[in-house]
């Protein structure tokens, strides 16, 4: 899958911002501030319909716009290109359309392009706390599986529920009546055993990726796992059923805690993920250089994952990833973006050094896109000595090098 | 303030509180009743007072009807041993545009949503028990103020819904013998389909689904009349 064009509108410091991508690196550079990572995000809200920072919807709409807008032309594999654009009016809420059309639901957007984001927060995954790993699990699910998401929609929806009754009969000090509870401890069983058995089917799977991703990063021989740590011990062919008696037994243990709290106190929201590289727990006991390497791993492999359930080639977004790694591992990852192993990818950086040969040998897949700070607004435009192909500058604007119907797109401040 | 009229403001306001209307469309909504012919904004306003005035519920289905009984549960053409439980009115209207059920409803009047302050004392489900057992309702009324001895299966052992019981009510109240859960399929339509599913356990009914064939995370209210009639033929008992 390829992202040929991208339009930002009021996004972040992008006032209007057109731009054609090539199809395998590129390189967003320029200096801090400039509105690098904001592209990045623009595309991952095409992707999943939200940013890959934490930053809410309001922040993203360009100071004194009404409204913000993404659209990007998408090419699939022996189909007709397609038209993906998302819109936020604050007040009124996202709405996604997929060739003119408005798709019913944002979830439904999730799924169809594919992506895998590199940033600097990547250091959390392995250094964070557990939300951090259950959401890496969630995004690849929700990404892999449209229907995971619904479930841990649901799923969450259940536990408000649930925590409500809980609470308000702790107000009352008195046990929630069964005929009250029982209903949502159901649906919550229900639920959140499906979510534990994806988790448990996907960890089985994601096994592999994560040491043919670990081998293509590091060269030594240590072998990374990781421990799937849930509401019991599951036996690895456990059944939903299986599942939903486990959990439900350890709500029947935990429930005069679950009273005297007012809360839910087991289910996968409590679901711990152990990295291990051979015997060792990377989160206590890992180097820098482990750290770093491994959650490198993590999203190398979510990239395979994601690439073979898809069967597509997600879209790579690299946030300053090279910004902290030694010049071995650089090395290591800038020809893996340039194999065939890997589709599209959008990397920004402060400097082009370390991708000039790559910009060089073969500018009709890679091209340099240079983001600067305009006058009030930031201005993407293409390296002009290294503008790809047949692409060429002109009033400083990215030059279109698509389809025969790619018009003169237009860059105004 | 600027250029703008606490009158036009205070509309906007109010329609607001509408669902689907943000703020935008209610400004829309507002400037256009600004240029609507007196009359017309008349017809509306009168419209609106008399669907609370004028319209009452049936006292057996509890949907919002002109006149108690509502004209399904007045029907002899209605087969009145099939209960197909809504959420609310408008969900009944759906169905019956589909013109492939026969059955009678209950209104629940919503679904149990602690988030929303709604319990199921809040909704009209020990009504719909006392359709299915008249000899429901006592006990209910008795276990309500204590929490624990909620009626949940057991309870009613004593109280047998058998045939006898209900032979004696005369040719007004035919048995029940199926109650379809009509109620959307999401986290409360379900768990309200559960507690329902529970409550209904001791009478001799059965109990159905018909949320399949409707869109996932579908309302009801929105679902096209071919959809609804497959799901109605389709149901299946709730496990
Ligand atoms: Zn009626």
């Amino acid at each position: 899958m390829i992202l040929h064009t991208l339009r930002l509108r009021s996004f972040r410091a992008h006032a209007e911002s057109e731009f054609d991508l090539a199809p395998s690196v590129n390189l967003l550079y320029g200096p801090n501030g400039a509105g690098k990572t904001n592209v990045l995000e623009a595309v991952h809200y095409l992707c999943l319909t939200k940013s890959f920072t934490a930053s809410r919807d309001r922040y993203a709409v360009r100071t004194d716009a009404p409204y913000f807008e993404v659209e990007g032309r998408v090419g699939q594999v022996r189909k007709e290109p397609m038209t993906v654009k998302l819109a936020y009016v604050p007040g009124e809420g996202k709405s996604v359309f997929v060739n003119g059309a408005e798709l019913d639901r944002l979830a439904d957007l999730v799924g169809l392009l594919p992506v895998v984001v590199f940033s600097p927060e990547d250091h959390d995954l392995t250094a964070g706390g557990p939300s951090e790993r259950r959401r890496f699990v969630n995004n690849i699910l929700s990404q892999a599986r449209s229907v995971y998401m619904e479930t841990l929609m649901k799923y969450r929806r259940a536990r408000r529920q649930r925590n409500e009754v809980l609470r308000s009969y702790k107000k009352r000090s008195a046990p929630p009546p069964d005929a009250l509870l029982a209903p949502w401890t159901e649906k919550l069983v229900g639920l959140g055993s499906r979510i534990v058995h994806r988790r448990q089917q996907f960890l089985q799977a994601f096994a592999d990726d994560l040491e043919e991703a670990y081998r293509r990063i590091d060269a030594v021989a240590e072998r990374p796992t990781i421990e799937y740590d849930t509401i019991a011990d599951l036996a690895p062919d456990a059944t939903p059923d299986d599942i939903e008696d486990a959990f439900r037994a350890a709500l029947d243990r935990k429930q005069g805690q679950e009273r005297d709290r007012g809360t839910t106190l087991a289910g996968p929201q409590r679901d711990e993920l152990i990295f291990r590289l051979d015997d060792l727990e990377v989160r206590r006991y890992g180097s820098q250089g482990q750290h770093r390497t491994f959650a490198m791993a993590l999203k190398l492999a979510q990239y395979f994952y994601l690439q073979r359930r898809n069967d597509t080639e997600p879209l790579l977004l690299l946030d300053d990833a090279f910004g902290k790694l030694d010049a071995e591992r650089t090395g290591v990852f800038l020809d893996l973006l340039r194999s065939d192993a890997v589709g599209q990818s959008l990397v920004t950086a402060t400097r082009r050094g370390p991708f000039e040969p790559a910009l060089d040998a073969e500018p009709a897949s890679h091209r340099a896109l240079q983001v600067q700070p305009g006058d009030g607004a930031a201005v993407v435009a293409p390296d002009p000595e290294y503008a790809g192909g047949d692409a060429t500058a002109s009033n400083g604007v990215a030059s279109a090098s698509g389809g025969p119907d790619a018009t003169a797109p237009t860059s105004r401040s | 303030m600027q250029y703008t009229s606490e009158s036009v403001e205070a509309l906007v306001e109010q329609f607001t509180k509408l669902p689907t209307i943000g703020k935008k469309t209610a400004r829309r909504l507002a400037n256009y009743v600004l240029k609507m012919p007196q009359e017309e904004v008349e017809t509306i306003a009168s419209a609106l007072r008399s669907v609370k005035e004028d319209v009452q519920r049936c006292s057996t289905c509890y949907v919002v009807a002109d006149q108690d009984p509502c004209p399904i549960c007045s029907s002899d053409k209605r087969d009145a041993s099939t209960i197909c439980v809504v959420e609310e009115s408008s969900d009944l209207i759906a169905i019956e545009q589909t013109n492939e059920y026969r059955g009678v409803y209950h209104v629940l009047g919503g679904v149990i949503s602690p988030l929303d302050g709604v319990g199921p004392d809040d909704l009209r489900v020990h009504e719909l028990a006392a359709r299915i057992d008249p000899s429901f309702e006592d006990t209910a009324a008795d276990a309500a103020p204590a929490p624990e001895t909620m009626p949940d299966g057991e309870a009613d052992d004593d109280a047998d819904p058998s045939e006898n019981g209900q032979v004696q009510e005369g040719e007004t109240a035919a048995p029940v013998d199926e109650v379809i859960l009509a109620v959307n399929p999401n986290v409360e339509g379900d768990t309200t389909a559960y507690y329902i599913t529970q409550l209904l356990e001791p009478f001799d009914v059965r109990v159905t689904r018909i949320a399949r064939g409707l869109p996932i995370g579908g309302d009801l209210e929105y679902a096209d009349e071919a959809t609804l009639s497959r799901a109605l033929e389709g149901r299946g008992h709730v496990d």
